[in-house]
């Protein structure tokens, strides 16, 4: 196209404002970017709104699994719970029982060779295993003879507690609790 | 007006040059528009019509004064615009003078429509609207003077049915300028020494001589009538024959009447003239440039 321009004698217009500069054109290209980016973010938007709600579903069932699972695991914790804490008490008494052999030959060599023992009974005391209930009958003994058997005991650290005493003809019947004193 | 501006700025046609500004041609300002463009002549009006891709339509002629014929076809004017705005070519009352040493510049052709004094000084006459084509390579000048109260009155009778001038010009002026530029674009280095060009646009005439390179004498009538062939060559005669032998002679003419034309070549040819003329050259220039 020729540079020439046609001339013009057209009566001039005064209500006319200047052009705006050619690099205001960044305002409204700004201002469609927005437009763009704007309607891609909010499509996005929309679709991980979606997808959020899908997963959200998803992972509710999940969590409704998880709770039930949780509550069958809890319901076994305290069922062991329990045997758990009843093992233990049977392990606590276990723990406290003491062997009865070593008290019955200690008593048994206690007794001197004129005295003949009658009767020996060791009971355990079901609630603290560690105690026990001696009773014995000793036929012509002496009260000192009664007394080496419960120093002799002393020697296997049970004391002698309440101790009962009564003579029935050459008999001696004697009873005492025995405690273990752990040194 | 606040949301006028505002869709102006994000349709980027606040960016885009005004519809009737004058230093951008008409094709640019009218981008993916229909514009119409009017030929106004003393006794009848022509128009075409430019499609959005820039293509010549519709066209029409009626005799008849502008005043007359606007409101009849103002209708059919409006529907072959997008925003009501027109080329006019007024070809009636005006006059081209050869002038020397006037101003030239940048800011020259704003001057001459805001504050013709300055540019024309002297020689600036009240009432008249000047335009100018200067010489690329002398001091010289075309000076076209055109009177003031038909432009008014042109602009006025359109404002009045709706329809919105964005450029006024002459025709035979526009061809004249459109066949210099032309002459000289085409050189081809050599510089076109001696040339005479005949200018005819709906019953006005223009002859420019030009000998070693420097423009001589230039005659024009305006609103001479399509009948009147003696009379545009009794015009053209005189620098015809003043040229020396063998200067070429150049044509370019626009009409609707093919006679008028005919008859001017037909005499002009016994001297070797050269027809510029193209189809629809009125339209293309001022619908174009």
């Amino acid at each position: 196209m020729s540079a020439y321009i046609c001339h013009d004698f057209k009566t001039p217009r005064n209500d006319t404002a200047r052009r705006l500069p050619n690099s205001f054109r960044i305002v409204p290209v700004v201002f469609y970017l927005a437009l763009i980016a704007g309607a891609y973010f909010v499509t996005m938007d929309v679709i991980n709104i979606r997808g959020a709600k899908a997963e959200k579903l998803k992972h509710d069932q999940v969590k409704a699994q998880h709770e039930s699972e949780k509550t069958r695991f809890a319901e076994e914790k305290k069922n062991l719970d329990i045997e758990s804490a009843r093992a233990t008490e049977v392990a606590k008494w276990i723990e406290g029982t003491r062997v009865i052999q070593p008290l019955c030959v200690r008593v048994a060599r206690s007794v001197p060779t004129e005295a003949t023992l009658g009767e020996l009974i060791l009971e355990r005391n079901e609630q603290l295993p560690d105690q026990f209930i001696l009773s014995f009958k000793l036929v012509n003994g002496q009260p000192q003879h009664v007394q080496a058997v419960q120093t002799n005991l002393e020697q296997l650290n049970y004391r002698s507690y309440s101790p009962q005493q009564s003579k029935q003809g050459d008999t001696w019947d004697c009873r005492t609790n025995l405690v273990w004193q752990d040194r | 007006m606040l949301l006028d501006e505002i869709k102006s700025v994000l349709s980027f046609s606040a960016f885009r040059p005004d519809a009737d500004d004058a230093n951008v041609s008409w094709a640019k300002r009218f981008e993916n528009r229909k514009t119409l463009m009017l030929n106004v002549s003393r006794s009848q009006t022509s128009w075409r019509s430019m499609t959005r891709k820039g293509k010549l339509d519709e066209g029409g002629m009626q005799d008849g004064e502008f005043a007359d014929i606007a409101p009849q076809r103002a209708e059919e004017w409006r529907s072959l615009t997008d925003g009501g705005w027109v080329v006019v070519s007024v070809n009636n009352r005006f006059i081209i003078s050869l002038e020397n040493n006037l101003m030239r510049g940048d800011n020259c052709v704003h001057l001459l429509r805001t504050n013709p004094r300055a540019v024309l000084g002297p020689k600036y006459d009240r009432g008249k609207r000047y335009a100018l084509c200067h010489h690329p390579e002398t001091t010289a000048s075309m000076l076209l003077a055109a009177e003031e109260a038909l432009v008014k009155v042109t602009e006025d009778v359109l404002k009045t049915v709706g329809l919105r001038p964005g450029r006024v010009c002459c025709g035979l002026f526009a061809m004249m300028e459109y066949a210099i530029t032309s002459i000289y674009d085409n050189k081809q280095g050599a510089s076109p020494g001696s040339f005479v060009l005949v200018g005819a646009c709906e019953g006005s005439v223009a002859a420019l001589a030009q000998q070693d390179g420097q423009w001589k004498d230039l005659r024009c009538r305006s609103g001479l009538g399509v009948e009147a062939v003696e009379t545009a060559l009794q015009i053209i005669s005189p620098l015809v024959a003043k040229a020396p032998p063998g200067t070429p002679v150049f044509f370019i003419s626009e009409g609707q009447d093919q006679k008028f034309r005919q008859e001017l070549m037909t005499q002009l040819e016994k001297v070797g003239a050269r027809d510029l003329t193209q189809d629809d050259l009125l339209w293309k220039i001022i619908g174009t440039n």
